[in-house]
């Protein structure tokens, strides 16, 4: 499918989304890149800190704001829901809620009040966690791209991999049920993390899935974030292979084949921040157990208004949230 | 019942807002973003003052070719980022989408906190952040609607409440499409969620719940409620489902509100749908054509 005419991206003749062929290819040493990186990770003290906000805890939920390193010495922060004792007794399966590109980490103080031990992770570059890093907004997509080790998205997945470090510090935290959940960039790191930590995940639900199929997706769309690199092209046309090189080392496709555990993929097959093709190749490269729901007319909402009581089942499903209430 | 009522001097208050931002000079710099530029539309990047004084930021982007243009001004919403205009809307309008002081690009020297923005000095309506940030809109709607690109042509604003506020303080918008609402009958509304923005209102009034009304008083000022009576623009206003906090009962004291004329749009929960339907609508208030995203093809 070719798309590009002098590098200004032009009106797309589109076939059905399920038919649509990626152009995205392995790094031959994508494997060794990820697992260099992890192994950093593994050897970065974690050197986790958790303190009580009071101002948002009640009689159902305990707030706490959350900080741990990462790599490059960047020190990562996010909120940490729990139950309280009173209200729901641990042990608790843990929850990760990953961001979008727009928006701040969810304080997840609904998803605590269900059983769950939340995590809203605020990878580098967000609101708490940009003293060290900060591309600014619009920009993260962009930051670096034709250089796979500077990057923005190295560390970010990274970050959020890191969370799952934090549950497992947690005494309170089942280590055997532990999920991560979220939509467009929030769906994008649920698959990398569900693949990067594939030792650890039990489920992950991902919607309207961003970071996969980059180039495909930017030729397919004029709406952000991906317009930030047919921007970026239209400035320098002549990066567009290092470009093209670079984020293959980070396309969700990439990392699709390592997931181990059952995963819920939702997308809109009017999706015109996240082409729906791209949802397509992203489930077809994954083995193992995937539900996949897609939703006609509806966009980058991914047919959240029906899909979001799916989600919450499959998630309570394979996490078995706490429910014993404490006797008082 | 509706909770919410009227403070006494609430003319007053307004008035106030517009005096001291018209002490201000807005002292305009327009740098053009040659990244966001294309081959039919220059984007500027636009810093202006507001109340404080505050530089706050915008993005403007204007049409290549004969103006004029009809413009569209984007009122930032609740978050720490807004994206830049639309591909769709630089080809149509001259768009401008505006930063609120606090939120990135217009953080320095006020970093906003989310959650924390929304009760931000809520206990005073003189020190409440809302008020400055009202008022920036205010001079971004000033600003869009003085440039020689859209003289004569219609002008549409879009966003939440502060999309009705900015309508309200000024006259000069042929056409307002509001989604989303979080000063309508706020404290009703906290009651009835405990889902973030307006959860941030329920941790204020459960840890300090001696300022409930000192809240109160102070939200009043920025309900739509008491500001629809001056906004003339030809209204689109969408509606959710009955029982929820966009279901028409909920809302329908704010459609009897508006001065001009209101149309209801009632989600489809089908976001392509929906948008489709919304911008169909604008374009036909300011003379443009729509440009609908959803693709046939790829829905097989």
């Amino acid at each position: 499918m070719q798309r590009r005419e002098n590098t200004i991206v032009t009106a797309t003749i589109r076939g059905r989304a399920a038919d649509h062929i990626s152009s995205v290819e392995k790094p031959h040493d994508f494997d060794e890149f990820w697992r260099d990186l992890l192994k950093r990770a593994s050897e970065t003290p974690l050197d986790p800190t958790i303190e009580p906000v009071t101002l948002r805890s009640n009689d159902h939920v305990e707030t706490y704001e959350i900080h741990y390193n990462s790599i490059d010495g960047v020190r990562i922060a996010g909120w940490y829901c729990r139950p309280t004792e009173q209200h729901i007794a641990p042990p608790y399966p843990a929850l990760l809620l990953v961001p979008g590109y727009i928006s701040e980490p969810t304080l997840p103080k609904s998803w605590a009040k269900l059983g769950y031990a939340a995590v809203g992770v605020a990878p580098r570059g967000k609101l708490r966690s940009n003293g060290q890093f900060n591309p600014g907004y619009p920009g993260l997509l962009t930051h670096n791209i034709v250089d796979r080790e500077t990057y923005s998205y190295r560390g970010f997945y990274i970050d959020a991999c890191r969370a799952v470090d934090f549950v497992q510090s947690r005494p309170e935290v089942d280590q055997t049920r532990i999920g991560v959940h979220g939509s467009s960039q929030g769906g994008a790191l649920t698959i990398t993390t569900a693949a990067l930590r594939n030792d650890a995940i039990t489920c992950g639900a991902a919607g309207a899935p961003y970071l996969v199929g980059f180039m495909d997706a930017a030729s397919l769309t004029h709406s952000n974030p991906y317009e930030e690199m047919n921007n970026y092209l239209r400035l320098y046309p002549e990066r567009e292979q290092a470009m093209r090189e670079t984020v293959a080392y980070f396309d969700g496709v990439n990392f699709a084949p390592m997931i181990k555990a059952p995963m819920l993929v939702y997308a809109g097959l009017g999706d015109d921040v996240c082409p729906p093709e791209t949802a397509f190749d992203l489930v077809n490269a994954m083995p193992g157990p995937v539900e996949f729901l897609t939703y006609p007319r509806c966009a980058h909402d991914a047919g959240n208004y029906w899909c979001m009581p799916r989600v919450e089942a499959f998630l309570a499903d394979h996490l078995k949230p706490a429910t014993r209430e404490v006797s008082r | 019942m509706i909770s919410t009522s009227r403070p006494a001097d609430f003319d007053d208050f307004w008035n106030a807002v517009d005096d001291e931002l018209a002490r201000f000079d807005p002292a305009p710099e327009l740098e053009v973003s040659h990244l966001r530029s294309t081959e039919f539309s220059t984007t500027y990047d636009v810093r202006l003052t507001s109340v404080g004084p505050y530089r706050i930021f915008a993005y403007l982007s204007v049409p290549k070719g004969n103006g004029p243009f009809p413009a569209l001004f984007n009122a930032p919403r609740y978050g720490s980022v807004n994206n830049p205009p639309h591909y769709d809307d630089r080809q149509r309008y001259v768009v401008m989408t505006l930063m609120h002081r606090g939120q990135r690009l217009a953080d320095q020297p006020y970093a906003a906190a989310y959650p924390g923005l929304l009760t931000d000095g809520i206990e005073d309506p003189q020190s409440y952040i809302y008020r400055g940030i009202v008022a920036d809109c205010l001079r971004g709607a000033e600003f869009l609607l003085s440039r020689p690109e859209v003289q004569g042509q219609p002008a549409g604003i879009v966003g939440d409440d502060l999309a009705i506020l900015t309508a309200s303080r000024r006259q000069g918008f042929t056409a307002l499409h509001v989604s989303g609402l979080m000063f309508y009958r706020m404290l009703e509304a906290a009651r009835r969620t405990g889902s973030y923005p307006l959860e941030e209102v329920n941790d204020h009034l459960a840890f300090f719940p001696e300022s409930a009304s000192r809240v109160a008083t102070t939200v009043s000022y920025f309900d739509p409620l008491h500001h629809a009576s001056r906004v003339s623009a030809h209204t689109l206003l969408d509606l959710g489902d009955p029982g929820t906090l966009s279901g028409p009962e909920f809302v329908e004291p704010l459609c009897r509100a508006f001065a001009g004329e209101v149309d209801q749009y009632v989600l489809s929960h089908e976001g392509g749908t929906d948008r489709d339907a919304t911008d169909a609508w604008l374009a036909a208030k300011l003379g443009s054509v729509p440009r609908p995203r959803l693709w046939a093809e790829a829905m097989g």
